[in-house]
């Protein structure tokens, strides 16, 4: 493009801004609204995301032995669960060592455990960890059918939900961010069919005197670019800001919820937003356009 | 016979014709038959008055010069190209090559008369060191140099249409198209545009005008073509506007 063809472009896309600057407030308006919410339910997809994850590689399956069970014995016990299907490792937790664990998660509050004398009433115990979380209920099923196993726990009820929560909100998720990119579109391709409006003549004139499609396309489009510029701009602003306060306080709180860091995630999201809305922004315009190129 | 099946052939590529109609026809999306069985020459240079009845098939006739509106059938070519098979992409450039006038002149009111005529030099991307030279010089064609600062509406009527010539010729097209472009002026102030008309032609440009104006049709005794009906009534080199006012 031509330098001072690019000045040209420029210059109306500002005067153009100004022309309707109501409308264009309204519009980067929606557009930051729009893209904070879509920015909103990326972020909670990706951390609950991430959270399934964390959880499913945590999934391991407790392996409780019955107290008759001698070492020698537990060594073959362990060779048999080695061999089931989906068991990718599996470690042996003696009852000192469950002993001395319990002891340190109790920290301060350890003297507690002096009313159990030197009795140990924990039995020895299996850390089962296992290649496919799905697989869990089934692997678990048959560890309990092992001789000597008393009982084989892993977290049933919780994983189950917590799979149908990812599942359920991936999909609300997506479908939400669908509508919201579809409504976005609808309002900028409606701010951008004012200017056209306003402008026809002299896009009939334009047309008649020469002008490639082109030519007289890029000025809407750009303004399509630069309302959906800053509305994501706003918008990335509001979703970083958020996002910093909410894992300030999660970490204060609820420490063990892992959250995505800040870094590098919200320069993608920030990235993310601001393409979307010029993109969005642009293919507005351009539905706006198309029909009064028609002469 | 289709559109798409009309092949231009050498002869009809005559180089010193401007415009080469032959068997036009224009059927609209209603049925409507604008044109039937059009054929017309037009020569390099030549001044042509286009008369007849509104609703005739003038403006259907117009439009199809600087492709607004496409044959149904026939052979239809400007300066030597072929109009109807011409890819929609190179339209842009056909119409570089002409200037239209309208009856309502067209102009932008934001702007002044000097970015009114300007304006049809950007938008084909001209280079700036030309487009001083070249608005100046049109200005003084149609006599408006020292108004070059005014808006439209500081304008008279006549004065708005001279602006509109001067657009329409700043890119030197080879043809000036005209639709009524006296209609909305008094007579004398037609005079005037009709002048600059003759200027513009005896430097060689095509012109062809569609009008309703008996008085400066018959005494220019330029070309006539008469459209009555979507057919051609009537062809004379040197005519008169034939019909009562």
């Amino acid at each position: 493009m031509k330098i001072r063809t690019s000045e040209y472009f420029i210059r109306e896309v500002f005067l153009s801004l100004k022309r309707n600057n109501w409308m264009s407030v309204a519009s980067i308006g929606t557009v930051a609204v729009s893209l904070f919410i879509f920015g909103m339910f990326l972020m909670m997809v990706m951390n609950m995301n991430k959270l399934a994850q964390s959880l499913e590689s945590q999934v391991q399956i407790n392996v409780y032995l019955e107290d008759s069970v001698t070492h020698d014995s537990a060594r073959e016990l362990e060779t048999d669960l080695k061999s089931l299907q989906g068991v990718e490792a599996v470690k042996f937790v003696s009852r000192e060592e469950a002993m001395e664990r319990f002891k340190e998660r109790l920290g301060d509050q350890k003297s507690l455990l002096e009313a159990l004398d030197d009795d140990n009433p924990l039995p020895d115990a299996f850390e089962v960890t296992i290649t496919r979380p799905e697989l869990v209920k089934d692997t678990a099923a048959s560890i309990e059918k092992l001789d000597g196993v008393e009982s084989a726990k892993y977290g049933q009820d919780v994983m189950e939900h917590l799979f149908e929560m990812t599942r359920l909100l991936r999909i609300f998720g997506f479908s939400l961010m669908l509508v919201l990119a579809l409504a976005t579109l609808f309002i900028i391709s409606n701010t951008i069919r004012l200017t056209v409006f306003a402008r026809r003549k002299e896009i009939a004139i334009m047309k008649y005197v020469g002008a490639t499609d082109w030519f007289i396309r890029w000025p809407f489009m750009l303004e399509g670019m630069v309302l959906g510029l800053f509305g994501s701009l706003i918008a990335a602003v509001i979703l970083r800001t958020a996002y910093t306060a909410t894992v300030e306080k999660i970490y204060d709180t609820l420490a063990f919820f892992p959250l995505i860091p800040e870094q590098p995630f919200l320069n993608y999201i920030t990235v993310i937003v601001i393409f979307s809305g010029m993109a969005i922004g642009a293919v507005g315009s351009a539905v706006s356009i198309k029909r009064f190129l028609k002469v | 016979m289709a559109a798409g099946d009309a092949r231009v052939s050498c002869r009809e590529m005559r180089l010193d014709l401007m415009i080469h109609m032959k068997n036009v026809m224009k059927v609209y999306d209603n049925g409507a038959v604008a044109l039937d069985n059009i054929n017309v020459d037009i020569r390099k240079g030549e001044f042509v008055f286009l008369v007849g009845p509104s609703g005739a098939g003038k403006s259907t006739f117009i439009k199809m010069l600087f492709r607004e509106v496409l044959p149904t059938s026939g052979i239809l070519t400007l300066n030597g190209r072929d109009i109807v098979r011409m890819p929609v992409g190179d339209v842009p450039y056909l119409r570089r090559s002409l200037g239209v006038i309208f009856q309502d002149y067209r102009l932008l009111p934001d702007k002044t008369v000097y970015e009114n005529i300007a304006f049809a030099m950007q938008v084909i991307e001209a280079p700036r060191r030309m487009m001083q030279r070249s608005v100046n010089s049109v200005l003084d064609i149609v006599g408006l140099r020292d108004k070059y600062k005014c808006f439209p509406n500081q304008l008279s009527g006549g004065e708005q249409q001279r602006v509109a010539i001067a657009r329409a010729i700043v890119n030197n097209p080879a043809i000036v198209i005209a639709d009524e472009p006296t209609g909305n002026l008094d007579p004398e102030t037609s005079w005037g545009i009709m002048d600059i008309f003759q200027r513009i032609n005896a430097a060689g440009t095509t012109i062809v005008m569609a009008t309703h104006d008996k008085t400066i049709v018959d005494a220019m005794q330029k070309r006539v073509i008469a459209i009555e009906d979507g057919a051609i009534a009537r062809d004379e080199a040197q005519g008169g506007y034939g019909y009562e006012n």
